[in-house]
């Protein structure tokens, strides 16, 4: 996917410039360079996960997964239950370490070495399969805890709300058709209406990547068509990867699918490609 | 009552070790003679040197004589200064002929004269005694004798001893001899080959008398060699000592382990398996304690006979007391609180501090005396150590309930049931199993567990109101320690916490090493938040 | 009035009385005749003190169970440990008039023939000191005891066990007279404070005044924190510790905060309430001691600002009619208050009666919005603000 051609470079200059440039910035160039190097092929990846495993107590939920997310992309993932979806979006945001393989995110982020937070701050949202939402704090609430900015506990304690942050609040609350329940308890909110606040308080963070986890479990028809539209609307400008059951609305997403079988990738392509892979069909129908 | 029942068994024995010590003696001549001297005015000179003489005839027959000496019992009589064995009862005197002891009537006390005593003659009659009884048929006697002279130490007695030892079958009555000949040629002015002999024979016994002689020994001889000889036993002794020490220490810490198994076990099955927090758990131990208490009393008014089955009696009835009290707890109470573990938490202290004022209320607020059986008292002795039959049977008992209870929980309907809905409790409701009875039951048979506990802890504890408290921070530890919702984790948690606070008791004190202790937990767990034995897995909650 | 509008009409009503009674309290043990209906007998001043001292460290574990979601049980250990600042402060200024007359040792020093103070009792001789201490030694504590504790996410039961363990251990320590802080016995026979006699009756009434102004001053901080985004944030770690962090927030820091805080305001109580009963003993390390404080939180109710207070002053007052009466059934009542509480009453007094009126509103507003009416302002209040 990448092509490595910076190696030879520092040789040929080091041979041409008769002035030597400041040691120090040699030696930053030097690592810049062997860290590119080392990048190789996930330079241009979004999310690169490579030869990923992990064990619970001898079940294997995800055995030697490979998978990787171009910028920009939206990625649907299905699979029946236990293929190790709910433990790959764990191993992303960092609640569960593999027990080996190689986790980037933007192609250079070791995200293994990282815990929770500090990945939702590098930009990684994760939307979970049950809705959970601060339920004691109001819809608006439940967005400015969630608003980008500064994490720190002496700024919350000092923090005003400005201008710049209403008005952000007031867009999301449009996309995701909350307004009038802005001063509403989260707890009083229908289910569709918490999975919505919650895709609401992943747009507050503006992360660069958003992991949904089955978003339309338990909506309408109705409902289910809104969030389709929501979740395009958003891959606008961000990466998202959804994990859903529901077939249809895959299909009305659009974009390239995997299908994952007992921790690891069994199909790859478009929904049309993946759905007629016999392969596929024995793991949903046969047995 | 406990120490009642030592006394009357320490009076038994001296009973019995008196019947031994009188066989008549036909012997007479010699040694009557010696024994009359003692007869008529003389000084303290003159009965030590009598002493000496009666022990030399080296006839046992002056025994009894010489212990009526040293007892202040030997009088003679004014009118012929013939030589009596007599006791005072009122005005009169009891007499008994010194040799045969075969009664001799009474008189009027004025009618004698008290041999005079002080603390040399009683000395000199020690030494006499040891000597003579060193050749007594009983074989505790010569052994005692042995040990007095180990402890008197003195050189005129080598000869005496090497003779003894000689005649000596008895192999533990000889080694006890050799050990008081070594004591004695430390004190000689033997050869220093032969004191490092002695030093060495000394180092075999080992125990903190051989290191006394040994020290006197080492800080007063002049002789370099016998000096490094005994400096090398003392070391040797040394070690040996600090070794039985660790060792005791150790067998404290299997007790402390015991006891806390006993009170966390249950507490295993409730926290650890339905994870329910209960902080009146305490007080279903103290239930079971104050079971114990009612038992032995209704057995001492009604069925004496059943004394030493009291506690065999109690162990189910205390499991039954606690399991009720526990099964009316979960029904009334907790069950409205599953899932809300802080108000579980709460509401249980609330019914901790009632249990615990309604026993206050009831029996009184003091300590209740509750007696240990025969076989629960006494103690014997493992090379230097002392073992106590209560802390024994308290670990066989605590192994054993452990092991009854992972019978339990593996191999009958009702484990097989507990261990489901723990599991997945939809499922379990699903497949008809029927929840609330299964947690009614887990619950009181944890509780149920507690209340063999406080059995048990009544042997070895106060039994009062507040028994339970001091164990529940302990019991929590160990669990937490151990690893929620494993059983082996409870074993393996109450066995390390028990030793490793007796382990740290020499160096840091009781109430420090138990500080030192709770810190270590608590840094523990941040290592290790799950316990020792965690339950992994993916549904667990991070 | 921007303060009235960011800390709500409660928190300045209750400042108010906290404020007033600082005032008139004294004014009227001291100035009114003994035969005036309004006269308070000065027997009474120290014993309502000491409520004032206990709603304070009602409303520090509030902080830290209410809105945070820790149960802590070994708030008493903060507390302790202020009354042991304070009592040193107190102890040092006995001076020679101790039983054995030694300037420099308090007489339990020289019972045990100490020759000379510990290196840790130097500095307690100044005020100022002493006060540093009150606020530096629980807040110190407790920082380090939360960092390892939250930071490897020890959370619900299992960190008030170790909360409980940590007091556990506390009491032991204390218990030890070569910990020199007075054994079994504690620090006691105080003389004067800051020069003025500690039993006079004019030192009691200022003793008091402090404490009415300390509680207001709890009650400020602990408004304004938790009406801060903070607070909000606090109310989240509560109700969905894991979701705060996926959207990047270290609620252990958070609970590190409120948990210091909490501890702070708890060393205060105990400093005020030392001085006010005349003694400070290893007792008060006492696991159960901790435990009461919670049922005072939650007989108020937690998460509010008023519970914790009224809660506190409430259980006290009923303690001491209670021990007058039948001392051998307060444990009974104390003991069904735990469960009677959890079971028919968790959201406290305060709680209830704010849960109940929110609802009413809320149907109201219903009721309204059915008729096609324009909303008013809508004025839910979460359970948990104020």
């Amino acid at each position: 996917m990448m092509t490595m051609d910076q190696g030879a470079a520092p040789q040929t200059e080091g041979g041409e410039f008769v002035v030597s440039p400041h040691p120090y910035a040699t030696q930053l160039r030097t690592e810049r360079l062997a860290r590119e190097a080392a990048l190789g092929s996930r330079r241009e990846t979004l999310l690169y996960l490579n030869g990923v495993n992990k064990t619970f107590d001898g079940f294997k939920a995800i055995n030697n997964l490979s998978l990787v997310l171009e910028r920009g992309e939206m990625r649907a993932i299905i699979g029946p239950n236990g293929a190790g979806k709910t433990t790959m979006m764990d191993i992303i945001t960092g609640k569960t370490r593999p027990d080996a393989g190689e986790v980037y995110f933007r192609g250079e982020v070791d995200l293994t070495k990282h815990d929770e937070p500090a990945i939702a701050s590098m930009g990684i949202g994760r939307k979970f399969q049950k809705p959970t939402v601060f339920e004691s704090h109001t819809v608006e609430d439940n967005l400015a805890l969630s608003l980008s900015g500064s994490r720190s506990v002496l700024t919350a304690l000092l923090h005003k709300k400005s201008a710049a942050d209403a008005g952000k609040i007031d867009e999301i609350l449009a996309t995701t058709r909350l307004t009038d329940k802005r001063k509403r308890l989260a707890s009083g909110l229908s289910h569709g209406q918490k999975q919505w606040l919650e895709i609401g308080m992943l747009l507050a963070q503006d992360p660069e990547l958003l992991l949904v986890d089955e978003p339309v479990a338990g909506m309408t028809d109705a409902e289910t068509e809104e969030t389709a539209r929501l979740l395009r609307d958003i891959a606008q400008k961000h990466s998202v990867i959804v994990v859903e059951h529901d077939m249809h609305f895959v299909r009305e997403l659009g974009v390239k699918v995997t299908c994952l079988h007992e921790g690891s990738v069994l199909s790859e392509g478009s929904i049309d490609h993946v759905s007629r892979d016999p392969r596929v069909i024995e793991v949903y129908l046969g047995r | 009552m406990r120490c009642m029942l030592k006394r009357l068994s320490l009076l038994w024995l001296l009973i019995l070790a008196g019947l031994a010590a009188a066989p008549v003696w036909a012997a007479e001549g010699d040694a009557a003679a010696i024994v009359q001297s003692f007869g008529g005015k003389q000084g303290y000179d003159e009965t030590e040197t009598h002493i000496k003489e009666a022990a030399a005839t080296g006839d046992p027959a002056v025994a009894p004589a010489l212990r009526a000496l040293r007892d202040g019992n030997l009088y003679w009589r004014k009118s012929d200064e013939a030589v009596f064995i007599a006791t005072e009862s009122g005005d009169t005197l009891k007499l008994a002929d010194p040799m045969t002891g075969a009664d001799a009537g009474t008189a009027p006390k004025d009618d004698f004269t008290k041999v005079r005593v002080k603390n040399s003659i009683r000395v000199a009659v020690t030494a006499a005694l040891g000597s003579l009884t060193l050749r007594a048929e009983n074989a505790v006697q010569r052994l005692r004798a042995a040990d007095t002279l180990f402890s008197e130490a003195d050189p005129e007695m080598i000869e005496p001893l090497d003779g003894a030892i000689a005649a000596e079958t008895d192999a533990t009555v000889k080694a006890r001899m050799e050990e008081a000949r070594a004591a004695a040629v430390l004190e000689s002015d033997r050869p220093a080959e032969e004191k490092a002999a002695a030093a060495k024979v000394l180092e075999q016994r080992g125990d903190r008398e051989a290191l006394n002689k040994l020290a006197t020994f080492a800080s007063s001889t002049k002789d370099e060699a016998a000096r490094g000889a005994a400096e090398r036993a003392i070391a040797a002794i040394e070690s040996n000592i600090a070794f039985w020490g660790q060792a005791q220490n150790v067998w404290y810490g299997l007790s402390l382990g015991s006891v806390l198994l006993l009170a966390a076990i249950g507490l295993a099955i409730t926290f650890g398996v339905m994870g329910v927090i209960n902080m009146a758990h305490g007080e279903m131990v103290m239930l079971g304690a104050y079971t114990t208490f009612v038992v032995q009393e209704q057995i001492r008014q009604s069925a004496p006979f059943l004394f030493e089955w009291s506690l065999a009696i109690a162990i189910p009835l205390a499991f039954l007391v606690s399991a009720a009290v526990g099964l009316v707890l979960e029904r009334s109470l907790i069950r409205f609180l599953y899932g809300r573990p802080l108000e579980t938490l709460l509401a249980t202290f609330g019914v901790s501090l009632v249990l615990q004022q309604a026993v206050r209320s009831i029996f009184g607020p003091t300590n209740r005396q509750v007696g240990n059986p025969d076989w629960m008292s006494g103690a014997f002795d493992v090379g230097m150590m002392s073992v106590t039959w209560n802390r024994l049977w308290i670990i066989v008992f605590a192994l054993l309930v452990f092991a009854a209870l992972l019978l339990v929980l593996n191999k009958t309907p009702l484990g097989l049931q507990m261990r489901a809905v723990t599991q997945n409790r939809k499922m379990a409701s699903a497949m008809g199993i029927r929840t609330p009875w299964i947690d009614a039951m887990t619950f009181a048979l944890g509780s149920g567990i507690a209340g063999m506990a406080g059995v048990a802890l009544s042997q070895i504890d106060n039994v009062s109101p507040n028994l339970g408290q001091g164990y529940i921070i302990d019991s929590f530890m160990v669990v937490v320690f151990g690893g929620v919702g494993n059983l082996w984790g409870t074993l393996v948690g109450a066995m390390t916490l028990g030793i490793l606070n007796k382990l740290l008791e020499p160096f840091a004190g009781a109430v420090l090493g138990k500080i030192v202790v709770l810190v270590l937990i608590i840094l523990f767990i941040q290592k290790r938040p799950r316990g020792l034995f965690a339950q992994k897995g993916r549904f667990v909650d991070a | 009035m921007i303060l009235a509008r960011f800390l709500g009409p409660r928190v300045i009503v209750l400042v108010a009385v906290l404020l007033a009674a600082a005032v008139l309290v004294p004014a009227a043990t001291l100035a009114l005749p003994a035969s005036s209906p309004f006269h308070i007998p000065a027997y009474l001043v120290p014993l309502i003190g000491k409520y004032v001292c206990y709603a304070l460290l009602a409303l520090a574990l509030d902080l830290v169970w209410g809105y945070v979601g820790i149960l802590s049980l070994g708030h008493g250990a903060f507390f302790a440990l202020g009354g042991y600042a304070m009592g040193m402060y107190l102890m040092r200024q006995i001076g020679s008039r101790g039983v054995y007359g030694n300037p420099i040792l308090p007489d339990f020093m020289v019972f045990l023939n100490w020759k000379e103070l510990p290196w840790y009792w130097t500095g307690f001789g100044e005020f100022w000191f002493a006060a540093i201490m009150v606020v530096l030694v629980p807040g110190l504590l407790a920082f380090v005891f939360g960092f390892f504790a939250f930071r490897s996410r020890v959370t619900g039961v299992y960190l008030s066990i170790i909360t409980q363990a940590m007091t556990y251990a506390l009491l032991l320590a204390f218990f030890r007279n070569d910990m020199g802080f007075g054994g079994n016995n504690g620090l006691t026979d105080f003389k004067d404070i800051l020069g003025f006699p500690i039993q006079a009756e004019t030192t009691r009434a200022g003793l008091f005044a402090a404490s009415c102004v300390a509680l207001a001053l709890g009650v400020l901080v602990v408004g304004a924190i938790t009406r801060s985004k903070l607070g909000k944030l606090m109310v989240a770690v509560r109700d969905a510790e894991s979701r705060t962090r996926f959207i990047g927030w270290r609620p252990e820091y958070v609970k590190l905060f409120a948990f210091t805080v909490s501890a702070v305001m708890a060393g205060i109580a105990g400093a005020l309430y030392v001085p006010q009963v005349g003694i400070i003993n290893p007792g008060e390390f006492a696991p159960v001691n901790s435990i009461e404080i919670v049922i005072w939180a939650a007989v108020g109710g937690r998460g509010t600002l008023l519970g914790p207070v009224i809660g506190a002053l409430l259980v006290n007052y009923g303690k001491s009619v209670f021990t007058g009466l039948a001392p051998e059934y307060w444990l009974f009542v104390l003991g069904g208050l735990f469960v009677l509480v959890t079971l028919f009453l968790p959201r406290g007094i305060v709680g209830t009666i704010d849960h109940g009126w929110s609802a009413l509103r809320e149907r109201r507003r219903a009721a309204r919005a059915e008729k096609g009416e324009s909303m008013g302002e809508g004025g839910v209040s979460s359970q948990a603000a104020e």
